[in-house]
């Protein structure tokens, strides 16, 4: 059969966002592709070097749709660590227990776009409506669905007092019984077992050398989790297990996943257990003291690379964000071999494509 | 002629085929939305779809055969409303003849071929894909297909649809003797349709809208009507073939007894697209010829040694 | 392997580069080791050699205040620990030769440095660029101090 090249992207019903593949393909085989990314290239790093910290906080909140937070308390943590400015504990715990809501929108939203591909719309639109539950308790406690605005350097921006609670545990109840029955459904489901088992298997040395990070290394058996090998404050005092599995395909990614909603679900509890009383924010200067550092953190989709200059006035003087997705897209050309067409989806939806974070 | 022409345009052709079939596809949509928490359209949604598409401008890409885009859809539209016309309604049936559940079987194929075709004139990559796709899953379900609604014409010793019915009177319903043979028909039923699981061809994901991905306006919307009318007509056929009851003799209650089983079918394959992943276009020749066949040969044997 | 730790990295370093590395110690918690620029290859693959396929987390160019003659590209590694190799390019035609062949994961990175900084990575095909359209004029680079302060 002769050689096509098919597009995917810029606009594709298969993409939310826009990104451009060049898939050569033979009758239904999939030969190999190309990838071309910065439709939504905002020149975030360059702008950040035009604003002063209190603005980067807004800007970088605008690097992701979908992991808002954790982008904003990776940066604040960077600031704070130049400043030499101690995190109250509280806000330490508000701040952990927004990345774990995040964590948990962000894995439910990404296992409806996996069945969606597959051609299971009951689980897209049961997951999506399972995701509003999260959404619910991040808007009832820092007043956005998707922007927070929830950190400020030296602290929070909110506080939990005893009315919120039962609404918060009532979601994350209601939330813990739709994941039991989800998962229960992911592990049994034939169709989707025949679907997403042994497509595009990647062994461990591969992610090591593409240096893939979050779920999808953790899929294939690499234990990589920056908030137990790197941990910020609380994470150092909350007890969690890392969830990995051996196969790396795209059916491990997506139990992985699921399993890690799970864990998140139990460390939302913990810190609702142990939130230590007292204030939630300690005031900053504005001008910070020159010096550099590196922080890593665990987003949803793996490890958060941010690299901070100051040169002492009130701008960073050099802001390098690396998102989690873009070191998952270098694999996604390597992955678009020897498989069928209808594995496209499957591959794609695998590394849980962030196209915004992988721009910036 | 006065007759004939009622036949033809009002009851049990045309009018009425439309009607249903607008009604189905919203029935179709109702009940996904209901499985899926959603709210799902109003009664007159499908309607109103096809009106706006017919307002819409009609346009075709550079290279298209204007001609042929045209006939393909009306080619498709016709032959399901012909085949409509020789299924029997609720035992009703104007023109009835021996051999004509082998020209329906035969009309209800041609809108696979007219949708391949379709994809196969289009220069878009992905028509092309799609086209190349629902040839091949037409060879997947339809060999199963066919036995599996044979399986009544054998044991009834008739190839009219009216004989069918008339040896369930008296042995009683077939579903009762070929409870496979009605369960590959529905899945047979849900690849011609190519419904969710089986939508293999205009898989959204992968091939973007299959081989309508060129079409527009109102081409687009005489493939769903073709669409919608084919699918009342294949529930209709194996209602007659399966679920035909012995003699009714108030034909309020044959009208009732028709609808609620037409119901209860939609309701069948729309949980089907709401509970099965789709599957792979290998995944789909392997259970066709694997397991479809094989269990379809075991239905039709058993209903020859019955006959014996 | 486990027992690696910075101080075994850098001697190894050190040996195959033949001098003593300056160790830079203002990059707070990541360790950091300044490499002449022709010797990046080699480290690189001493380290990929060490850990089995090495994990680079991304890479840094940038320019500081009062030294815009240099461009400054630092390699962030994270295995089991974090350190840095840094290397720097006069910012007059820089160009470096491409880890690409070691480490196939840093194609990204570098074609964003390479659209950003304007630096030549050498050894490694033309690719149409990463981030910046297909018609771009090819005018100064990005994110240089240079052009941001302008």
């Amino acid at each position: 059969m002769s050689k096509i090249s098919i597009p995917i992207g810029p606009q594709h019903p298969l993409l939310k966002e826009p990104l451009s593949m060049k898939i050569d393909i033979s009758g239904e085989k999939v030969l190999g592709g190309s990838l071309r990314l910065g439709y939504v290239h905002r020149g975030i790093e360059r702008l950040a070097q035009k604003r002063n910290y209190v603005q980067t906080i807004h800007l970088v909140e605008r690097v992701c749709g979908i992991c808002s937070h954790i982008h904003t308390t990776t940066f604040c943590q960077a600031v704070e660590s130049l400043l030499k400015l101690e995190v109250p504990p509280r806000a330490q715990y508000l701040r952990a227990l927004m990345c774990e809501l995040e964590r948990i929108h962000s894995h439910l939203l990404w296992l409806g776009i996996l069945a969606k591909h597959v051609g299971l719309d009951t689980i897209f639109m049961h997951t999506w409506h399972d995701r509003e539950l999260a959404l619910d308790v991040m808007e009832e406690i820092t007043g956005g669905r998707v922007l927070h605005g929830a950190n400020q350097i030296g602290g929070v921006r909110f506080d939990l007092d005893e009315s919120h609670f039962p609404m918060i545990h009532a979601n994350l109840e209601k939330l813990r019984s739709q994941i039991l029955g989800l998962l229960d459904i992911l592990e049994n489901e034939p169709a989707l077992i025949a679907r997403t088992k042994g497509v595009a298997p990647v062994s461990q040395k591969t992610i090591r050398q593409y240096g893939v990070v979050g779920p999808v290394a953790r899929a294939s058996g690499v234990d990589v989790d920056m908030r137990r090998d790197n941990p910020l404050p609380p994470y150092d005092q909350l007890k969690f297990s890392v969830v990995t599995m051996p196969d790396g395909d795209a059916w491990a990614r997506t139990i992985v996943r699921a399993e890690e909603i799970r864990e998140s679900l139990n460390l939302c509890e913990m810190i609702l257990e142990d939130l230590p009383d007292g204030e939630v924010s300690k005031r900053a200067p504005r001008n910070v003291p020159e010096g550099e550092v590196i922080i890593r953190s665990e987003a949803p989709r793996g490890e958060l690379f941010y690299y901070l200059r100051s040169d002492g006035t009130d701008q960073p003087a050099r802001l390098k964000i690396r998102t989690p997705t873009l070191a998952a897209l270098c694999l996604l050309p390597v992955q678009m071999s020897d498989i069928q067409v209808a594995d496209i989806p499957v591959v794609l939806a695998g590394v849980d494509l962030c196209v915004a974070c992988a721009d910036r | 002629m006065f007759e004939a022409l009622f036949y033809l345009l009002i009851f049990p052709g045309g009018f009425f085929l439309v009607l249903v079939g607008l009604g189905f596809e919203w029935l179709d949509r109702k009940l996904l939305a209901l499985f899926q928490r959603r709210v799902g359209p109003p009664w007159y949604q499908p309607l109103a779809d096809l009106i706006k598409l017919f307002s819409k401008e009609d346009l075709l890409p550079k290279g298209g055969n204007e001609l042929v885009a045209t006939l393909l859809p009306l080619l498709s539209l016709c032959a399901v409303l012909v085949a409509g016309l020789y299924v029997p309604i609720a035992g009703f049936t104007p023109y009835s003849f021996e051999g004509d559940l082998i020209v329906i079987l035969f009309l209800m194929s041609v809108p696979t071929l007219a949708y391949y075709l379709a994809g196969i004139i289009s220069i878009g990559i992905y028509s092309i894909l799609g086209g190349g796709r629902s040839l091949l899953q037409y060879f997947s379900y339809e060999v199963p297909f066919l036995i599996a609604l044979s399986g009544p014409a054998v044991l009834a010793r008739s190839w009219s649809i009216e004989g069918i019915l008339t040896a369930q009177f008296t042995l009683g319903s077939f579903v009762l003797f070929q409870p496979l043979g009605f369960i590959l028909a529905l899945v047979g039923l849900i690849g011609k349709l190519k419904r969710d699981p089986l939508d293999i061809p205009s898989a959204k994901s992968e091939v973007v809208g299959g081989s309508l991905t060129e079409f527009s306006g109102g081409k687009l919307g005489f493939w769903h009507l073709a669409m919608n009318i084919q699918a009342v007509v294949g529930i209709f056929l194996i209602i007659n073939l399966f679920l035909g009851w012995t003699k009714l003799a108030n034909p309020f209650v044959a009208i009732l007894v028709f609808f609620l089983e037409f119901l209860v079918i939609v309701g069948m394959l729309s949980s089907a697209s709401a509970i099965f992943a789709r599957l792979r276009i290998d995944q789909l020749a392997g259970l066709g010829w694997r397991i479809l066949v094989p269990l379809s040969l075991a239905q039709i044997l058993f209903v020859i040694l019955m006959g014996v | 392997m486990d027992k690696v730790n910075f101080e075994v990295l850098r001697e190894q370093i050190d040996s195959l580069v033949g001098s003593k590395c300056e160790v830079y110690d203002a990059i707070g918690n990541d360790d950091a080791l300044i490499i002449p620029s022709e010797r990046l290859m080699d480290v690189v693959a001493l380290i990929d050699q060490i850990f089995d396929g090495a994990h680079l987390t991304t890479i840094t160019a940038q320019q500081r205040a009062g030294q815009l003659d240099l461009i400054e590209l630092m390699y962030h590694f994270y295995q089991k620990f974090a350190f840095t190799i840094i290397v720097r390019l006069q910012a007059e035609a820089p160009s470096i030769a491409s880890i690409l062949s070691i480490l196939p994961g840093a194609d990204f990175y570098e074609r964003e440095v390479a659209e950003m900084f304007g630096v030549k990575f050498t050894g490694r095909t033309e690719t149409p660029p990463l981030l910046l359209p297909d018609d771009w004029d090819q005018g100064p680079p990005f994110i240089r101090k240079e052009v941001i302060d302008e």
